[in-house]
């Protein structure tokens, strides 16, 4: 008896020396939830998942090892039905054991590969809704993401081996992957061989490690597109053009940020997958490039498609075989990209700007390889010391390299030929007013990516440590990411980033959600009049908002007939006697051409009337007439003047949608006809950048500007008729206030010439973009200067979820509740100040 | 050192070909030759020319895979299995 109270304590003391490292990784998972939820990573799928994982991966600690792979196969299958609902779920599951079950039948591989092609065929037209089927269309994208490539890999593999059902089960439906369309393409005996492979507390910490990288990776992301990234228009010296192609090539930690996220999570069941990428921006030949980026796609390629290929051609010689496989790679992988967004998004892209990224890359790597071929390139143990002479070779290299793939990187990204050469105009037309030809950006990055290659550049992928003392020692991730946690937790609590100050706490709120950058809020605006614009980009926030987007959602007002099209300065206008049903109510357009009621052209005498001068919000895009802000406005103000006097208010909505700062000074010419005694001049953010960006369009498109003091502004700016919309754009932008100042002027001179007071209203954009609080400012200033009464509606929407105000994710118009919020807000200020706007008992 | 002949040839080709000035014996049968990127796509399949033409054997390209060629002594296996 004595000897077991004895070995009690022992063992519990064995136990904790044991399974400390369960609690320390316990503990960091619980971080990495709180930080997921601060700063809304990814999803709120994927936050329940995680949620998921990690309390799977507590019970799944003390199973028996043979239970492991079950237990996890069980967990996938339960995400998908979590995420995608139960039917959703099972369709899902059911499609994708259908093919599973395809490849196990006891058929020659080539029977079987023609009817996972032909299975293929019907659910391509089940994507393409040939097939009407009672599935929703969200499981194709995902279903693809688990089949599309995996499949490919798993059949290779077959050859030589036999799967278990859970492994396979494991493999095509892993955890995470219900939650993302864009999935790494891992490797089936990779992850087989790599199961368990190393101590388990090793695996598990590298998991987290890479989990709280892929974070870094997100918040980072968050930070340059929202922050740094600029259009075309915006690029008029040497660091503009800088700041492009790097932000626009940095937006790939999108990518990078996510796979970690997957890979580390897959760590927590014992997969302990090589790493995705490797320090990509550092490479130091265009062939390293290709060895670091995506390496679980380059895997693919080399597998599936090069070396069988090389085997081959390798009778010709082994040089021509290393040529033609890795250009042939190269196209293949051109095609599969757009094969993959097939899926994602239901067209097959081939377009000019992927064959240039993706054959010119392939070009590179070839003459890299080849001369790696002939002549090897460095590597190391890490017994060696590299000399200075080469160690400086090196940076310059990885500075080339890095500057060359961001120039074709925004080849690729780029909308059209015109919009690339644009960016670089300045080169030949000379740096535009505001522009400086000192590349100091461009220095100071070139010296941060020699910097990095000199001191990261030749670190293998292999666990670095850090020694702590005492023998002890840490993978130097592991460090990294506990320093890493015990700094983001705390700073993404409101209670402590609030005491940093206005700015800093500002940027902390705009990194814990997914905002629009300034470029793609005003593509999703321009998606409303010209349809979907060209969003195929994987790394733009703007993609993932147009991944929810139903095929023919709301209609667009381009192809509509709501609006039809002029010949002069206001080149469209809203088409009389007008009606169309859509999902959120009914559009009709008077005999004058408004959204809007019945009106005599001269108001009655008892009749106070004003007119409202607007875009689509004001005009009622998205909610039924009665229930725009100026509708409910006007009936509000009518129903207290019916209780106090005969005086009547009559509101005139003049808003056409589309239309931005300068049309409205024409427009108010129309407006004119009805005799007001108000004009409310709607702003609604970005009134710079939308003044710009319409007489840029105006100038390119050849429209005579009536206005010569206008024509006058835009020579002054050195704006050509020859000259792109873009390059128009470089020339206006140092402008854009002295233009909307125009615009005010006009408006509100015209107005009190004729004794009409003008309003200008703001309404805020319901998700703002990083530039609009200063550029609000700006217009709220001219706007004052020019004589406007001002109505700022800043806060009108406080205190409320904006989601939950705007009609779709895809589609952010007001809804009616906040057009109301809007109508409260208008009819507070004209109460505080009733004389000013001619209502003196309201 | 190895006392495996074949793991012996390969080590000394990697050496030569691969990693000169470094130290042979910083070259171990556990270091991952694959995995840890010493040798890429280019360097394997110059690899796999000089087995097939030292011990005249034929490598097939799924045989091109770490599970095969990461350590040295997956590379003399697999040598080994094509000699009989």
């Amino acid at each position: 008896m004595r000897s077991t109270i004895a070995v009690e304590p022992l063992q519990s003391v064995s136990w904790l020396r044991q399974h400390w490292h369960y609690g320390a990784v316990l503990l960091q998972l619980f971080a990495i939830v709180i930080v997921l939820r601060q700063f809304q990573i990814e999803n709120g799928a994927f936050r329940e998942v995680s949620v998921l994982a990690f309390a799977g991966f507590a019970i799944h600690y003390f199973l028996p090892m043979r239970y492991r792979l079950p237990f996890f196969a069980g967990l996938s299958v339960t995400a998908a039905i979590l995420v995608l609902g139960f039917a959703n779920g099972l369709w899902l599951l059911g499609f994708g054991f259908t093919l599973l079950g395809i490849c196990h039948l006891p058929l020659p591989m080539w029977v079987r590969v023609a009817l996972l092609c032909g299975v293929g065929l019907l659910a391509a037209a089940a994507k393409l809704q040939w097939i009407p089927g009672p599935w929703s269309q969200a499981i194709w994208p995902i279903l693809a993401s688990m089949f599309m490539f995996r499949i490919v890999v798993y059949l290779y593999d077959m050859r030589h081996e036999k799967p278990s059902l859970a492994r396979s089960i494991s493999y095509f439906f892993m955890l995470p992957n219900v939650c993302f369309p864009m999935f790494p393409v891992v490797d089936y005996k990779g992850f087989r061989r790599t199961y368990y492979d190393a101590d388990e507390h090793q695996i598990y910490q590298t998991g987290v490690d890479w989990m709280v990288r892929g974070i870094v990776q997100l918040i980072l992301y968050r930070a340059i597109y929202f922050y740094w990234t600029l259009s075309p228009g915006d690029v008029i010296d040497p660091d503009t053009m800088t700041q492009y192609l790097v932000a626009n090539f940095l937006l790939y930690l999108r990518i990078s940020g996510d796979f970690h996220l997957i890979t580390g999570m897959l760590h927590l069941f014992g997969f302990n997958l090589i790493p995705t990428h490797h320090l990509y921006c550092l490479s130091s030949s265009f062939t390293d490039f290709w060895r670091r980026i995506n390496i679980y796609w380059k895997d693919f390629m080399m597998k599936i498609f090069y070396y069988p290929l090389f085997f081959r051609l390798r009778k010709h010689g082994e040089v021509p075989a290393i040529i033609v496989a890795t250009m042939i790679v190269f196209a293949l992988t051109w095609l599969l990209h757009s094969y993959q967004w097939f899926w994602l998004r239901g067209d097959f892209p081939i377009i000019w700007q992927d064959a240039v990224f993706w054959m010119g890359l392939a070009v590179l790597v070839v003459f890299g390889a080849v001369r790696e071929f002939k002549h090897g390139r460095s590597r190391t143990l890490g017994t060696t010391q590299e000399s200075r002479r080469d160690m400086v070779l090196r940076g310059l290299r990885t500075v080339g390299v890095f500057l060359a793939i961001c120039v074709l990187w925004s080849i690729w990204t780029s909308e059209s030929i015109v919009h690339w050469i644009s960016i670089w105009s300045f080169l030949w037309r000379g740096i535009p007013d505001g522009g400086s030809p000192f590349p100091l950006l461009l220095a100071a990055i070139c010296v941060v990516v020699f910097i990095g290659a000199v001191i990261f550049g030749r670190e293998s992928a292999a666990t670095q440590f850090i020694a702590l003392g005492n023998g002890f020692r840490l993978p130097r991730a592991t460090v990294e990411t506990v320093l890493l946690l015990g700094l983001i937790v705390p700073v993404g609590l409101p209670q402590v980033y609030t005491h940093f100050g206005a700015d800093v706490a500002n940027v902390i709120v705009s990194l814990r959600s997914g905002g629009l950058s300034r470029a793609d809020a005003a593509a999703l605006e321009r998606g409303y009049y010209e349809g979907l614009t060209r969003v195929n980009r994987f790394n733009s926030q703007l993609w993932e908002v147009y991944m929810d987007r139903p095929a023919g959602g709301l209609m667009e007002v381009g192809g509509s007939g709501l609006t039809r099209l002029r010949d002069d300065f206001l080149q469209t206008e809203l088409a009389r006697g007008y009606r169309s049903e859509t999902k959120h109510g009914a559009i009709e357009t008077n005999q004058w051409g408004m959204r809007d009621g019945m009106y005599t052209l001269e108001p009655a005498g008892n009749v106070v009337r004003g007119v409202i001068l607007g875009f689509s919000t004001v005009m009622g895009w998205g909610v039924e007439q009665n229930e725009t802000f100026e509708a409910v406005l006007e009936e509000r103000i009518n129903r207290r003047l019916t209780e106090i006097s005969d005086q009547r208010f009559e509101l005139l909505n003049l808003a056409v949608p589309g239309y931005r700062p300068p049309q409205q000074v024409m427009a108010l010419e129309e407006g004119l006809k009805f005799s007001p005694d108000v004009v409310f001049y709607t702003a609604a953010g970005r009134e710079q950048w939308n003044t710009i960006k319409f007489l840029a369009e105006t100038v390119s498109k050849g429209v005579e500007i009536p206005y010569p003091d206008l024509a006058a502004l835009l020579a002054e700016a050195g704006v050509d008729s020859d000259m792109s919309e873009t390059e128009v754009l470089q020339r206006l932008k140092p402008h854009d206030d002295t233009l909307v100042a125009w615009v005010y002027d006009r408006i509100a001179q015209r107005c009190m010439a004729l004794g009409i007071r003008p309003v200008w209203i703001y309404v805020p954009p319901l998700f703002p973009t990083a530039e609009e609080p200063e550029e609000h400012e700006r217009a709220r200033r001219l706007a004052q200067a020019a004589g406007f009464e001002i109505v700022d509606l800043s806060g009108v929407f406080d205190g409320r979820d904006p989601a939950s105000l705007s009609l779709e994710e895809w589609d952010r118009h007001p809804t009616a509740a906040a057009h109301a919020m809007i109508a409260g807000g208008l009819y507070e200020a004209m109460a505080e100040h009733p004389g000013d706007f001619g209502l003196p008992g309201l | 050192m190895t006392n495996d002949p074949i793991e012996s040839t390969v080590k000394d080709f990697i050496l030569e070909e691969f990693l000169p000035g470094e130290r042979p014996d910083a070259l171990t049968a556990d270091t991952a030759l694959v995995t840890e990127g010493i040798l890429d796509s280019l360097a394997t399949l110059r690899l796999v020319s000089f087995l097939e033409k030292q011990y005249k054997i034929s490598i097939a390209p799924h045989e091109v895979d770490p599970e095969y060629l990461d350590t040295l002594p997956r590379i003399a296996a697999l040598v080994r299995s094509k000699l009989g």
